[in-house]
């Protein structure tokens, strides 16, 4: 990582309540990194900032434990991991889309949908978690990563 | 399914495999193995979904699933017939429900056994299909140092780490010798130490034709000496009582019981060659006491050989090693 931040308590606490706000979502178990300005990191492995920081000083670290949210414009979205690793917790903004739509989303495709929501919601079908999309007054605009959605000739 | 590739195997190399597989019935069947594709197996990631409920999914796609180890049932075998690249393009190797990795390659994990709260080093990490075999049985607990020099292979790691919902994992870049070096400094030692190490690649021949015309003999003794290097400094990494699985996915005994050997006489009472359990219905060979002329200890047949021909996948070696002190 260039520039490797491990958040204090406080500043998880931020994180925390804010993913309360947006999903209803208590509590991030584990310890949660910075890389730049916007992207954060979860780590679940035991071992602790101190040796983190130790590891870090003795070999390049390119990265620690999953990229699980982006900070955007103020806001904090979560990833498709980030999602899939808190959705036990997630009890608010979550958005059931049909079988049709699976493989639109799973494309990358925006979803013209008018949701009545708005803001970051947590996007399901039948159980799967598949990321986070931003609904506004037409649409849900996606997030889905390059390396993470589907090719022609999908299987479903 | 029959191979099409227009590569024929170097004789240098039929001759050194014929001396492996000395009889003639067995050497005929390895080399009629290599004119065919081996079938397509995946591992079912644990930590997103259970062996049952993906089985029921891929089946209602109409995909067979057959589930060759009773004992370890995220092991998956593709009895149909898929179109090229279907098994990577799917919903559920999207969402990481699934690993596309030859059964053969799973092999190593099993003889290391990770466990929940072991602090772990990978150390040639990349492509990530152990790596996140490791973190499964760990259950995303302990921690894992996945490490890998290159950096375009560190993004392919990090990319499967990702999708498989790997968090216990720190990717590191270093060359692996250098890596056991700097750690060893600082005294910061590993529960268990998987080394799959570079090598000259003769058991993926029925996936990676190409390796027809990369061999050569060269090669395998080259690499052979940056195995030693890479085997010997991981070991000093290890907690005493600690477990080092070394693997290859080649036959030449250059690159594996020389190695083997070569760790034994190298830390004499501080090693120990372990005995290795694998699934009953997976058949394996010892290693090999002798090659060309040299002799090696008799406890080196402890090592696994792997044959293509005789479960139909590719061919790998392993040994696994306990840290006395």
């Amino acid at each position: 990582m260039n520039y490797l931040k491990i958040l204090n308590e406080k500043e998880k606490k931020k994180i925390e309540s804010e993913l309360d706000e947006q999903f209803g979502i208590k509590k991030i178990p584990g310890i949660i990194l910075k890389k730049g300005e916007e992207r954060l990191f979860l780590f679940s492995g035991n071992l602790t900032i101190n040796e983190i920081h130790q590891l870090e000083k003795t070999i390049p670290i390119e990265r620690v434990g999953i990229y699980f949210a982006k900070i955007q414009n103020g806001e904090l979205r979560l990833s498709i991991e980030g999602i899939e690793s808190l959705k036990n917790q997630i009890t608010k903004n979550t958005f059931e889309i049909s079988t049709e739509q699976v493989e639109e989303w799973m494309r990358g495709s925006e979803l013209l949908i008018k949701t009545g929501l708005k803001g970051f919601l947590a996007i399901t079908h039948k159980g799967d978690f598949l990321g986070c999309g931003k609904a506004s007054a037409e649409k849900i605009g996606n997030y889905i990563p390059k390396s993470r959605r589907l090719k022609e000739r999908t299987s479903m | 399914m029959k191979q099409k590739h227009n590569y024929e195997p170097k004789p240098l190399f039929v001759e050194r495999m014929k001396l492996l597989l000395d009889e003639d019935e067995d050497f005929k069947n390895y080399m009629n193995s290599l004119k065919t594709i081996p079938p397509k197996s995946i591992r079912c990631n644990t930590l997103k979904i259970s062996p049952e409920e993906l089985k029921k999914r891929l089946e209602k796609k109409g995909w067979k699933i057959n589930q060759p180890f009773k004992k370890y049932p995220e092991i998956m075998i593709l009895g149909s017939q898929l179109l090229p690249g279907e098994l990577g393009r799917s919903l559920e190797h999207q969402l990481g429900y699934y690993y596309i990795q030859e059964i053969v390659s799973m092999i190593p994990i099993i003889a290391l056994n990770p466990k929940p709260n072991e602090t772990i080093l990978d150390l040639c990490a990349a492509p990530g299909s152990k790596t996140s075999q490791i973190c499964t049985l760990m259950n995303n607990t302990g921690t894992i140092i996945a490490n890998e020099l290159s950096i375009g292979r560190i993004k392919i790691l990090a990319n499967n780490l990702e999708r498989c919902g790997v968090k216990n994992a720190i990717i590191t870049k270093k060359e692996g010798v250098a890596f056991c070096n700097r750690l060893k400094k600082e005294n910061f030692l590993f529960d268990k130490i998987l080394v799959d190490a570079p090598c000259s690649g003769e058991g993926t021949l029925r996936s990676a034709p190409k390796t027809y015309k990369m061999w050569n003999i060269k090669t395998v003794k080259a690499v052979s000496r940056l195995q030693k290097n890479l085997a010997e400094k991981s070991f000093e990494l290890l907690k005493p009582n600690g477990i080092l699985v070394y693997s290859t996915c080649t036959h030449s005994p250059e690159e594996n019981e020389e190695i083997v050997d070569y760790l034994l006489k190298e830390f004499k009472k501080k090693i120990k060659i372990e005995k290795i359990d694998l699934p009953k219905e997976f058949v394996t060979r010892t290693g090999i006491a002798k090659w060309e002329e040299k002799k090696y200890l008799n406890e080196v047949k402890l090592s696994k050989r792997i044959y293509p021909h005789d479960n139909d996948t590719g061919g790998f070696f392993l040994a696994k090693f306990r840290r006395i002190e």
